[in-house]
């Protein structure tokens, strides 16, 4: 038997890398908790084999075709519950992103020195949630991964955040939980509403015109469950609030993860669930779609603008540019889609090296304020350079990740919504003005003396950055290796999701 | 072979820029020695490229395109179109380039961040030659942010000044403004054609594929790229302040490249803008009246850097008028010799700033004997770009005067010529007030001294380029080849040599005007300024520009922390807690129903029972007497219901 038929036939490889993280977590509630190194490595070793085997599956994994590593086995006969994993072009860049960005806050999390076994223990856990999110096939295996990942993140902001830890963590759960409560309910309204009852994501998909004569107001319930808990995490105007917060909040890597990978499981659910399956539903809100992610980049960028907390501002860039992910959307065009989903990836890859890097300045000064720095680019040369980069990737900048991902948005949004489109272009120029703001205050001008004694940044730092830099320079210069993943399974989505509208 | 390499004249400057960035310090020259060598090749194969066009060894245009990435059914090529005006531009372009390293050795000489200067230089020659190269529109944006981005470093290379940093963020927020007008512009003619090929365009453009509205529409938006690109009114008002960067790199960025980038985008894509005239007509308008107001607002700084950078607006607004009536011959023309001369003018002012540590031109006077070499150089720039006969100027601002009118477009005639006198004039005071008279600050004038030759060899070869180039190239057998298009006016008629001497008298009056006033003193020009202060003020304010930009920032800021006031107060603090805490309230309020009524509900009922039992209790006496009593109280009970019902 060659690796090849090993890897794509033969092992549970989608398992494998979901759980591979949680026999981690669970060998880490084994070992003694002063043995701080043991759990580190512990942690390590299982976060880095679920990397190497999602890398594994990726080399494996044929963009040309449709579901691939499918496991499919009855769980719960009486319910007609099915475990069943798979992965196509859409969900295969999120299982990378997931794996890649959870292995580089691992090692950001190497400073973490309070109650080291419980956070690896959540923090594994939390990643075997995440995947499931994206491999799941099966609404109920859906909705525990989905469920799943509430209670990690709970405790690392609850635990290790800042001086409003507990609101924040309360919160986060609390907002999150709410919206999920309505995509349970949507669930179960589908389960009913299908012949025979099914919860299987891919048969409801292709069953959709039964659905409709479930009648409208059965279709726009159920879509405005599933978008309520869609987009509370991803978030759209209005349901953002809790995100600024729980990230000032939560310590570095959790941040991390949260803009990295949990945001992106709201983008995801949109294109999985809501657009192709219910398609009269999808045509009656569109438009809003639209005009909410206007609201999303231009309100967005202009609240990051106000900020004087880095860690604010970044998040408020992150509702910025998850404007751009459903403008991409609302296109409703395989354009617009290779554009969202794309720039859900690159905004992983930036805004993860964004927070890290805020992590490294404020461990040393142990304040985020923009106006307390100055002059930093002449003491600390390669934390500004690299953090420059990654400011110039995040406001598009050519030859860097984001610049090709936002601008497929925009261009896939601007054939049918064309006025919305182009005031939305306004925002480009907000996110450069706080950027450039940004670098100004902290990096340019005289040295603020108070801060010579700052050090640059150190290997563990450099080890967890530099992976995400070097991702946003190749993604940049050579897009055709993200988009050429995803483009065909995209476009055979946008037709399909046209052909219902 | 001579074609096909030709990638990687984007290429090797591009990988030398991290190898210097990096290691530049253990380079020979600190790494200036790779970028200069990367650069001196690539000038020489510029060169031999041109060459061969013009004998007609190479066949042009020449593309050649590999697939980038795709999307859709759509694929955005990585390619390279060459034209007679992509080889010039190359020529110029990397000559520049290799001057001014050449040149910025002896002036960056002992700056602590020597190495990352050279390699943000070759990163900035690279990217400007992908944006000549560029086959495609998309490729073209991209090598247009990344000048833009190397700009904003270059001018922010000394950012210890606050000024520097201030001026870098200035300049990359404007012309951002109108690149997203570019961008737009980009959606417009994709969404219209799929595809972002310019051959590809061209042809559709022949075929008569785009509507004039679309044309209009489209053909406009990238104006305003190149509106901010090539600081025309009223984006211009970052290029003054991009002067706060080291003198090369004003000299390169600033005034021969990047600049003239828009230039260049609207020559090449005059496809496009020629289809409808109504686009012409604005693009014209817009570059007579910046050429006007730039060479207006020229008369008045004392920074011997400002004034040339407002000479390079006004000379860039000549251009686009020069596009505008004349096509992209008469456009063009100006672009390339005007590369050179105001190249020679910013080094040649560097190399004074150098040797005075000032950029007051009232501070200086009579440098020409201390510094002879950069005088006659810099003189020869003055007269260049003035439109001097026989220098290059004379030619390439001939042809777009003769253009305009035979055009016939009146208002802008008259601005262009309005313009060349002024310039004449302000040059000319530089000219005087720095190298001639007596020097004014004798302390500074005891210290001054010639530069070294690393600098004064690229004032020397500029300058002779800037005599011979137009007396060279112009014409229909040289440049005519290279760039053949040119707008063909039905009425326009007007005797060349009528144009000439028209151009050359306003010219020379302009300078003798200048000679008057600053060299002979017959009007005391500090009176004049006293007299006419409001206007000096106006002048020197920039006519309100900056303010009116200013008051957008402003308020956008105003705007901001409004909503993020709303954001946290209204939104979140508001309705999401609000709600949060309602729900507190209701829940106090159910628990306190819990608590009090319905457990004491609850209570009651135990309560009743309890009172109950202790009253039934009192029957349960365990005397056999009375619960036969009972019983027969309850069979007489039942016998009497049963005769009654």
């Amino acid at each position: 038997m060659s690796f090849e038929t090993l890897v794509t036939s033969s092992l549970p490889i989608l398992s494998l890398i979901t759980f591979l993280p949680l026999i981690g977590a669970l060998v880490i509630l084994i070992v003694d908790q002063t043995k701080v190194k043991t759990i580190q490595k512990i942690g390590l070793a299982f976060s880095g084999s679920a990397l190497l085997v999602s890398a594994i599956a990726l080399i494996y994994f044929d963009p040309s075709r449709q579901f691939q590593f499918v496991e499919d086995y009855a769980w719960i006969p009486a319910l007609s519950v099915r475990y069943l994993m798979g992965a196509d072009g859409l969900s295969m860049p999120f299982v990378v992103l997931t794996t890649l960005l959870t292995f580089v806050s691992l090692i950001a999390s190497l400073s973490i020195e309070n109650r080291v076994k419980e956070y690896w223990f959540w923090f594994l856990l939390l990643e075997t949630g995440m995947l499931g999110v994206f491999e799941s096939l099966d609404f109920f295996l859906f909705y525990v991964f989905w469920e799943i990942t509430l209670v990690p993140m709970y405790f690392l902001i609850g635990v290790w955040g800042g001086p409003k830890k507990e609101y924040a963590a309360t919160k986060f759960f609390l907002y999150t939980l709410f919206g999920s409560v309505f995509m349970l309910l949507s669930i179960i309204g589908l389960y009913f509403a299908s012949t025979p009852h099914t919860l299987n994501m891919l048969e409801l998909t292709a069953q959709r015109n039964e659905l409709l004569k479930m009648g409208m107001t059965f279709q726009v319930l159920v879509f405005l469950g599933f978008y309520l808990a869609f987009a509370i995490k991803v978030p759209l105007f209005p349901f953002h609030t809790w995100l600024p917060l729980a990230h000032v909040e939560a310590p570095t890597a959790v941040s991390v993860i949260l803009a990295g990978v949990l945001l992106k499981m709201g983008g995801y659910g949109l294109m999985r669930v809501n657009l192709p399956m219910f398609p009269e539903a999808t045509k009656l809100f569109i438009f809003p779609l639209v005009v909410i992610s206007f609201i999303n980049i231009v309100y967005g960028a202009l609240c990051a603008l106000a900020q004087k907390d880095m860690k604010r501002m970044v998040a408020y860039s992150s509702v910025n540019h998850m404007g751009y992910v459903g403008l991409g959307l609302a296109s409703l065009t395989a354009t617009g889609f290779n554009g969202a989903v794309f720039q859900m990836v690159n905004h992983g890859i930036i805004t993860g090296s964004l927070f890290l890097l805020v992590g490294v300045i404020y461990d040393r000064a142990h304040t985020r304020d923009i106006d307390a720095f100055g002059g930093l680019g002449a003491k600390t040369p390669m934390f500004a350079g690299i953090m420059t980069l990654a400011c110039m990737a995040s406001l598009g900048l050519p030859g860097l990740a984001g610049f090709v991902s936002e601008f497929l948005c925009f261009l896939g949004a601007f054939g049918p919504w064309k006025i919305w489109t182009g005031l939305s272009v306004a925002g480009i120029l907000v996110t450069a003005g706080f950027f450039l703001r940004m670098i100004q205050k902290v990096f340019l001008g005289p040295l603020n003396e108070k801060w010579a004694g700052l050090t640059d940044m150190n290997a563990r730092e450099y080890a967890a950055v530099l992976p995400l830099a070097a991702l946003t320079v190749i993604l940049g210069v050579y897009p055709r290796w993200g988009l050429d993943l995803m483009n065909d399974t995209l476009t055979a989505l946008a037709a399909f999701v046209k052909s219902g509208v | 072979m001579m074609l096909d390499l030709v990638p990687l004249l984007f290429f090797l400057p591009l990988l030398s820029f991290p190898v210097v960035l990096f290691f530049g310090r253990w380079l020979p020259l600190k790494g200036a020695g790779l970028t200069i060598a990367v650069m001196a090749g690539c000038f020489a194969w510029s060169l031999a490229l041109l060459a061969a066009a013009l004998l007609g060894a190479v066949e042009l245009p020449y593309s050649f395109s590999i697939s980038w990435f795709s999307f859709d059914i759509y694929d955005v090529a990585l390619g390279v179109y060459l034209d007679g005006l992509t080889v010039t531009m190359l020529c110029v372009v990397t000559l520049v380039s290799l001057l001014v390293q050449i040149y910025s050795l002896g002036y960056m000489q002992g700056d602590s961040r020597f190495s990352r200067y050279y390699s943000y230089m070759t990163l900035f020659t690279a990217s400007m030659l992908g944006l000549v190269l560029a086959d495609n529109m998309l490729v073209l944006f991209a090598c247009w942010e990344l000048v833009g981005l190397c700009s904003y470093l270059l001018i922010g290379f000394w950012f210890e000044k606050p000024e520097a940093a201030q001026a870098s963020r200035k300049a990359f927020i404007t012309t951002k403004l109108g690149d997203l007008g570019f961008a737009i512009g980009l959606y417009v003619i994709f969404t219209h054609t799929g595809t972002f090929s310019i051959p590809s365009l061209q042809e559709m453009a022949r075929a008569g594929f785009f509507a004039p509205g679309v044309a209009l529409w489209s053909s406009l938006l990238l104006f305003c790229g190149a509106m901010g690109k090539s600081a025309q009114v009223p984006l211009f008002v970052w290029l003054p302040d991009a002067m706060e960067g080291p003198t090369p790199v004003s000299a390169l960025i600033h005034a021969a490249t990047m600049v003239a980038a828009g230039v260049f985008m609207v020559a090449k894509l005059f496809f496009l803008f020629e289809i409808n005239p109504t686009a012409l007509i604005v693009v014209g308008f817009i570059g007579a009246a910046t050429a006007f107001l730039a060479a207006l607002m020229g008369l008045v700084p004392e920074d011997i850097k400002r004034v040339l950078a407002y000479s390079t607006v006004s000379q860039l607004g000549y251009m686009m008028a020069g596009l505008a009536v004349g096509g992209p011959q008469v456009g063009s023309f100006h672009l390339v010799t005007h590369a050179m001369f105001k190249a020679l003018l910013f080094l040649g002012a560097g190399s004074v700033i150098h040797a005075m540590h000032t950029n007051d031109i009232w501070k200086m006077g009579a440098l020409s004997v201390r510094m002879p070499i950069t005088f006659v150089t810099f003189a020869i720039g003055v007269l260049a770009l003035s439109g001097i006969f026989p220098l290059s100027g004379f030619y390439s601002k001939d042809e777009i005067l003769h253009a305009a009118l035979n055009s016939g477009n009146w208002p802008v005639t008259i601005l262009l010529f309005s313009t060349s006198a002024l310039t004449a004039f302000y040059m000319t005071r530089v000219l005087v007030l720095v190298f001639l008279g007596s020097a004014r600050d004798r302390e500074r004038y005891g210290h001054s001294h010639e530069s070294p030759a690393s600098m004064t060899a690229p004032l020397v070869i500029l300058a002779a380029l800037s005599v011979v180039m137009g007396f060279l190239m112009h014409g229909e057998h040289v440049w005519g080849k290279l760039v053949p298009h040119k707008l063909e006016h039905e009425h326009g008629h007007v005797p060349a040599i009528l144009v000439a001497l028209l151009s050359s008298v306003v010219a020379l009056s302009g300078m003798a005007a200048a000679f008057g006033v600053y060299f002979y003193r017959w009007i005391d020009a500090a009176k004049v300024k006293e007299r006419f202060d409001v206007i000096w003020l106006f002048l020197y304010d920039r006519m309100g520009f900056d303010r009116f930009w200013l008051a957008w920032v402003k308020l956008s800021y105003k705007l901001a922390d409004a909503l993020a006031w709303l954001d946290y107060h209204a939104l979140d603090q508001g309705l999401v807690d609000g709600q949060g805490s309602l729900t507190r309230q209701l829940s106090r309020a159910s628990e306190w129903i819990d608590r009090y009524i319905i457990d004491n509900l609850v209570d009651l009922w135990g309560w009743i029972s309890l009172w109950a039992g202790s009253r039934v209790r009192v029957t349960v006496s365990g005397f056999v007497q009375s619960y036969l009593l009972y019983v027969i109280l309850g069979i007489s009970l039942i016998f009497a219901a049963r005769m009654y019902f």
